[in-house]
């Protein structure tokens, strides 16, 4: 798995977004189903990669979204977290992904007193 | 103390992709610039990529150059070469994926302008999760299911399957041995991406590889 690395980007993001290196409080991110991305394993890299770049010890503060579905044949939009479910109208698994593949950084929360 | 914390939040918004998508944009661009159509193959390891690509240098000679990541070893470089290609590789050191400067910087290496030239290859990592997320700057990408891993990794590995434009099902010649569904296999991918074009294959008799060849010689000519 390569979340070291996308840790590694996740920190460079906030540096250039701040300008400048202070303590977080929080950084808030989104991860879709679709991203490939481990939640788990990546809040295990940015602690270590977030304290050795000089943020402190932040809260990651994951939103974990559902892909969006359209069924192709009832039209009915639909949210799901896996894709082993069809339809909640019509049962059918034929369908098109709307979204799920996102992986943003939101958001940072700095700490009291770091400016 | 509302204010206060409005204040000490700040937006940021950034795709963490962002940085890798501009490498792939620019291996786009470069490319194109070339008349060069570009495929990604992507499967687990020994799904037979390489197999694939060998037959693949065999109908396509000069046409095709192939950037191998698989292995660390120049060994299916040379497995490609001996078949008729131009063939880098890139030194992974073990990295679990190909992203997008890699291939950037093998493009530098490579030469790119004999007029033949016309159809460039990337052999990825064998990995069925890591490689899903990385554009390269591929026209077309190309998920390698082969049959004895079994018919249930579609929906297992959904960022993959959801994200190729061809479905590759290979080693069809060992159908007889094995209980892989595979119509299941077909309507499962196409259910999370209903455009996705399905051959079945295998590299080892020959048996679909010139149906699968001629489909990515049209879909650029
Ligand atoms: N039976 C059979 N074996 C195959 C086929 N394609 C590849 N193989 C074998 O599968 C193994 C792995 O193939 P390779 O191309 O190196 O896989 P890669 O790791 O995806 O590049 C090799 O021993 C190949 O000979 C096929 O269509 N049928
Ligand atoms: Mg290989
Ligand atoms: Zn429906
Ligand atoms: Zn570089
Ligand atoms: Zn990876």
């Amino acid at each position: 798995m390569h979340e070291l690395s996308l840790a590694t980007d996740m920190t460079r993001i906030i540096g250039n977004a701040l300008g400048r290196k202070v303590l977080l409080d929080r950084v808030n991110i989104t991860i879709g189903p679709l991203s490939g991305i481990s939640p788990e394993s990546l809040r295990f890299c940015f602690t270590e990669v977030a304290r050795m770049a000089g943020f402190g010890e932040p809260e990651l503060v994951i939103n974990l979204t559902r892909a969006k579905l359209i069924c192709l044949e009832c039209n009915t939009e639909y949210e799901a977290k896996d894709f082993y479910q069809g339809c909640p109208g019509c049962g059918s698994i034929s369908r098109r992904i709307l979204s799920g593949r996102e992986f943003t950084v939101d958001s940072v929360e700095l700490e009291e007193g770091s400016d | 103390m509302c204010d206060d914390t409005i204040e000490r939040k700040v937006d940021i918004t950034t795709s963490v992709m962002n940085k890798n998508d501009r490498f792939a944009a620019e291996n786009r661009k470069l490319l194109s610039e070339k008349g060069i159509y570009t495929l990604n193959l992507i499967s687990s390891p020994g799904a037979g990529k390489t197999t694939v690509l060998e037959s693949m240098a065999r109908f396509f000679g000069s046409r095709m150059a192939v950037i191998e990541g698989d292995v660390q070893t120049r060994r299916d470089a040379e497995r490609i070469e001996k078949a008729g290609c131009q063939a880098w590789q890139i030194e992974t050191g073990g990295a679990c994926h190909l992203d997008a400067h890699a291939v950037n910087h093998a493009l530098d290496h490579m030469d790119l302008d004999p007029s033949e030239l016309e159809l460039l290859a990337i052999e990825n990592v064998g990995n069925l999760i890591c490689p899903s997320g990385y554009d390269l700057g591929e026209d077309m990408r190309i998920g390698l299911l082969s049959v004895p891993e079994g018919d249930d990794k579609i929906l297992k590995y959904p960022s993959l399957f959801s994200s190729i434009n061809v479905l590759i099902i290979n080693k069809m010649d060992l159908i007889p041995h094995l209980d892989f569904d595979v119509d299941r296999a077909i309507e499962e991918c196409r259910s999370l991406n209903p455009d996705v074009q399905v051959f079945t294959v295998s590299a080892r008799t020959g048996e679909g590889i010139e149906e699968f060849c001629t489909f990515v010689e049209s879909s650029y000519s």
